[in-house]
């Protein structure tokens, strides 16, 4: 194994220098991308439950090198009584982060879905079996999935179980804009990530990665693993890499795997994941398979929990390992570093509390008859849970004004609510938000008072119905509310008061137009419009700055008499009369005329407006 | 150069429409003793001119060479600095600036000016008239907060500078600014005046004016000066010799204003609300005045509105106006007037018609 060592990088580097590789070599699998010390610790690790063949292993390893420093850690771990566990891997194995060290070893250990593993797998032994003429330019593989679905612990637990040796793109480090100044003081040129992944590409193609030597007679099939790809910005960018990927595609001599992970959908079209799209779609044209991988489901989540914090020895409630899986999202990697956070907790109060908690919000949840309002309880209170661990559930600006604009309610019939409601009168009652608290889905869509208000003046009056006058009156009325504390929070002098009235105006703003859409339009796909007043302020400031500049030169007016007097009677007298003429006449008219056709195209003037609207009018009067 | 500017008048001898105010300012100032002044009065009255026939009277022909200046202003309000930019318009006597141009920080650009004014006092070849004045525009839309270290500041500084004020309502100027001003009433100049400006301005021109047709612009410029002017200076373009029943065309805005009131009469909806919001944009692109679209969409309105709804009609204009001031974003206002108003018309059409 370690005369294996390539020029190209390999993932199984260091450990084989620190360990013999006698033991080592009884697993069969080559664990390949392990941090130095995890053997190591593994074994120590999992003294506390009863696995002979391991723990015998660690002893022989012991004798065989005991002059290593972390066998001899092992060793002290090994001594210490189980019920003292606890601190001694809180103390030695702080630094080590469970996803590392519970990596998958076997098959049976990945969480993925057993079909999808089968199915590359069978993909990777084909090709790799196979003789080299087989497969045509079939030889890629594209891997997609969310973060932290196991896409790359897949391949590696693969690899390893077939016996091949992966060769991995590992992306270099992103330069800093310092060391970017010293190299360029130094006279090195700068190459850009994406160059140098090309350049690995090239290498790769050219030289098929033949030449790593390989001594042990028979030689283990190589794998090319293109895991992260370089960051791209900008078309140019992405014909580069899709050219360069195509290319790799068409000429690979070995089996190659790219994965790609998916983003969830962001607002701007610019994103990433429209080019990783564009990308996908294009690497399958040219012939490359495609394997999606799905989010993990709750339940072998939950099992890869339970797993763990058996061999952690810690003594986790069903209730919160559950929790953890539900919040977690299908990501793996999330749930265990939950996990681990959850137990690292010195006191176990915490971990008590919460339990607790959530064992009696389940309970309720279950006991009582599937009613629509106590499962919304339940789930209100895993929202609710004072636990920080979960995937951040922020919002998109544009998903919240969603279900703010869409006013999505709960259809209840009155008599269900009993008599403990107080009696409204018809006008002011409504039926249930499907939605948490409005404030709770501003604060997770981190919006400002500002922005959020202006989004839904822009947008609300689509979402009313068209009989429907009064409420865009009531909703409108609510948004000048809000429009008006949130001058007051500018004029404040205080920060503090300035972020109250500003949260509080945009909760204004999104209960106004929730409570005073009443008669909202059937749902239906709409889009958001950016807020226009926001163009129009930028062109009302330019008009302004340019009629100043105008006629200050002439005679001091104030802004409101130069627009409404002046103005309109200078454009009229300039379009009535020749150019000549009114040069003739007023010599200081003659410069503005210049002045106005610029105006009037940078900003669509009232004069080209309003014929257009005129006609218009004609129309609906006949 | 345009007969507005061209036949308003440069002292205070030739004042035509306010000739009373004209002399007594004349003896106010022939005494010396200058106090702040507070001019106010409808648009196109003559405040204005009248400011700057002062002015002149004042420093003489110095009074007229003035300069235009952009200047950045760093101000230091405590915690943090603020920096902006401020048109001023300034001679060696007199410095003149829009305060609200500042938007929320009027109060500090007012306070700071003033101190800089102090600061550089001028003084002539006989060491008196040792005050610089400083003319402030629109101070009606000054915020109280405004208002209020403006008083302070006259207080202190009364010695070095003079503040003239300018404003269209002084019931939206401070008592405690009002108190400490003389108070000038400019008032809008009556049809007969307008009249007697234009048929001056006709002779001056050697224009033939048909009988009635003078009184014609004068009736139609709402007793407003300068619009007269205006107008009657586009007929002359449109059309001349002048006939007396000649048609006076009206402000392209203000014909677009009464446009969106019969847009609001004719439906009333969330759609036709959008609609009309498009077109209050355009007129705000066009720097009108927000409170000046709200009055006249109001009147445009009255004009077609049944008797019994024009109390509460006026009623909402009023509370939306006094919202627009206290917010920042004028369309949010004038909107919800407008949805006001079609909410309430509509209800008064299924009330009266079915």
């Amino acid at each position: 194994m370690r005369k294996r060592r390539p020029a190209v990088v390999l993932l199984s580097s260091s450990e084989e220098e620190n360990e013999p590789s006698k033991p080592r070599s009884s697993r069969s699998a080559i664990a390949p991308r392990k941090r130095p010390r995890a053997g190591a610790s593994r074994k120590a690790s999992s003294v506390s439950h009863p696995k002979p063949r391991r723990s015998s292993r660690g002893v022989k390893a012991v004798k065989f090198d005991s002059g290593s420093e972390d066998f001899c850690e092992g060793l002290e771990d090994f001594h210490i009584a189980p019920e003292k566990t606890l601190s001694g891997l809180q103390s030695k194995e702080g630094i080590q982060l469970w996803v590392d060290k519970h990596k998958p070893q076997t098959l049976e250990e990945l969480a993925v879905h057993k079909k999808k593993v089968e199915e590359v797998k069978k993909w990777i032994e084909d090709r790799v079996k196979a003789p080299k003429e087989d497969f045509g330019g079939n030889r890629t593989l594209l891997i997609t999935g969310k973060t932290g679905v196991g896409k790359s612990a897949a391949i590696h637990v693969i690899a390893s179980q077939i016996g091949a040796v992966l060769c991995e793109w590992t992306t270099p480090t992103p330069t800093l804009w310092q060391e970017h100044i010293h190299n360029s003081n130094l006279g090195l040129r700068y190459m850009s990530k994406l160059d140098e992944f090309e350049y690995f590409v090239e290498k790769s193609r050219k030289y098929s990665l033949l030449h790593m030597p390989n001594s042990e007679g028979s030689r283990k099939p190589v794998i090319l693993l293109i895991d992260d790809l370089p960051t791209i910005n900008g078309r140019a960018a992405l014909v580069r890499l899709t050219k360069c990927l195509t290319a790799l595609t068409h000429s690979t001599q070995v089996a190659t795997i790219v994965l790609l992970t998916e983003y969830c959908k962001t607002e701007s079209a610019d994103s990433p994941t429209h080019h990783y799209e564009e990308l996908e779609s294009s690497l399958c044209r040219v012939g490359a398979s495609k394997v999606t991988f799905n989010p993990i489901t709750v339940n072998s989540i939950k099992r890869t929990l339970f797993k763990i914090c058996q061999q952690e020895g810690h003594d986790v409630t069903a209730d919160l390992i559950n929790y953890i899986a539900k919040s977690s999202g299908g990501d793996i990697r999330h749930a265990i570093t939950s996990l681990q956070y959850c137990c690292l907790r010195p006191e176990k109060c915490f971990s008590w509390q919460a339990s607790a908690y959530i064992s009696s919000k389940i309970e309720s949840n279950d006991s009582t008859p599937v009613s629509i309002s106590s499962k919304k309880e339940g789930e209100d209170a895993y929202d609710a849970l004072p636990l920080s661990i979960g995937r951040d559930e922020t919002l998109k600006l544009y998903h919240a004004l969603g279900k703010f604009l869409h006013n999505k309610r709960e259809i209840t019939d009155q008599s269900a609510l009993g008599s403990d409601t107080i009696l409204l009168k018809d006008s002011f009652l409504r039926n249930p938000l499907k939605m948490d608290a409005p404030e709770k889905i501003l604060s997770q869509a981190n919006a400002q008072g500002r922005l959020i208000t202006d989004f839904l003046h822009e947008n609300v009056l689509d979402f009313i119905s068209d009989e429907a006058i009064d409420d865009a009156w009531l909703v409108i009325s609510y948004l000048c509310e809000a429009d008006c504390l949130l001058a007051n929070a500018v004029c404040s002098t205080y920060p503090q008061t300035d972020v109250i009235a500003q949260s509080i105006a945009s909760s204004i703003a999104a209960r106004g137009v929730l409570f005073g859409n009443s008669h909202p339009l059937p749902s239906r796909w709409h889009t958001i419009r950016g807020p226009k007043l926001w163009q129009i302020e930028q062109s009302m400031g330019l008009n302004k700055n340019q009629m100043q500049k105008e006629t200050f030169e002439r005679y001091p007016y104030n802004s409101s008499e130069v627009s409404t007097e002046y103005r309109p009677r200078i454009k009229w007298l300039s379009s009535q009369t020749p150019v000549d003429a009114v040069a003739q006449q007023n010599p200081v008219l003659y410069p503005m005329k210049a002045d106005d056709h610029a105006d009037s195209v940078s900003s669509d003037g009232l004069t080209e407006e309003s014929p257009s609207e005129e006609s218009e009018d004609e129309i609906e009067d006949c | 150069m345009l007969w507005v500017d061209k036949y308003r008048p440069r002292t205070l001898d030739k004042i035509i429409v306010h000739e009373e105010i004209a002399q007594n300012l004349k003896k106010l100032v022939s005494e010396q003793d200058c106090p702040h002044l507070l001019f106010y009065g409808p648009p196109g009255s003559g405040k204005k001119t009248l400011i700057m026939a002062l002015l002149k009277q004042m420093f003489g022909p110095g009074a007229e060479k003035v300069k235009l200046e952009n200047k950045p202003w760093k101000i230091d309000a405590g915690s943090r600095t603020i920096e902006l930019e401020l048109t001023t318009l300034s001679s060696t006597h007199h410095i003149e600036l829009n305060p609200s141009d500042a938007g929320f920080q009027d109060r500090y650009i007012v306070q700071e000016i003033i101190k800089d004014m102090a600061k550089i006092r001028p003084l002539d070849s006989k060491g008196k008239k040792g005050f610089k004045v400083l003319l402030l525009n629109q101070v009606d839309k000054l915020s109280r907060e405004a208002q209020h270290s403006l008083r302070r500041t006259m207080e202190k500084y009364s010695a070095s500078c003079r503040l003239i004020l300018c404003c269209n309502s002084s019931s939206r100027v401070t008592e405690a600014i009002r108190s400490r001003c003389l108070n000038v009433r400019v008032n809008a100049p009556t049809h007969e005046q307008i009249v007697k400006v234009l048929e001056f301005i006709a002779k001056k021109e050697s224009l033939q004016l048909p009988p009635g047709f003078a009184a014609r612009i004068a009736s139609q410029s709402n007793r407003n000066l300068r619009r007269a002017i205006l107008s009657f200076e586009t007929c002359r373009v449109q059309q001349y010799p002048f006939t007396a029943n000649q048609a006076i065309s009206p402000l392209d805005w203000e014909q677009y204003v009464s446009e969106i009131a019969s847009d609001i009469m004719k439906e009333q909806s969330p759609k036709r609300l959008f609609l009309v919001r498009g077109k209050l944009y355009e007129l705000l692109v066009n720097c009108i005045p927000p409170e000046i679209i709200l009055k006249k969409l109001l009147s445009e309105l009255l004009k077609k509105l049944d008797f019994e709804l024009k109390h509460e009609v006026c009623h909402w204009a009023a509370y939306y106006e006094h919202k627009m001031r206290m917010g920042q974003k004028a369309i949010f206002h004038i909107e919800a007037f407008v949805a006001k108003f079609m909410s309430i018309y509509k209800s008064f059409l299924i009330a009266t018609f079915g």
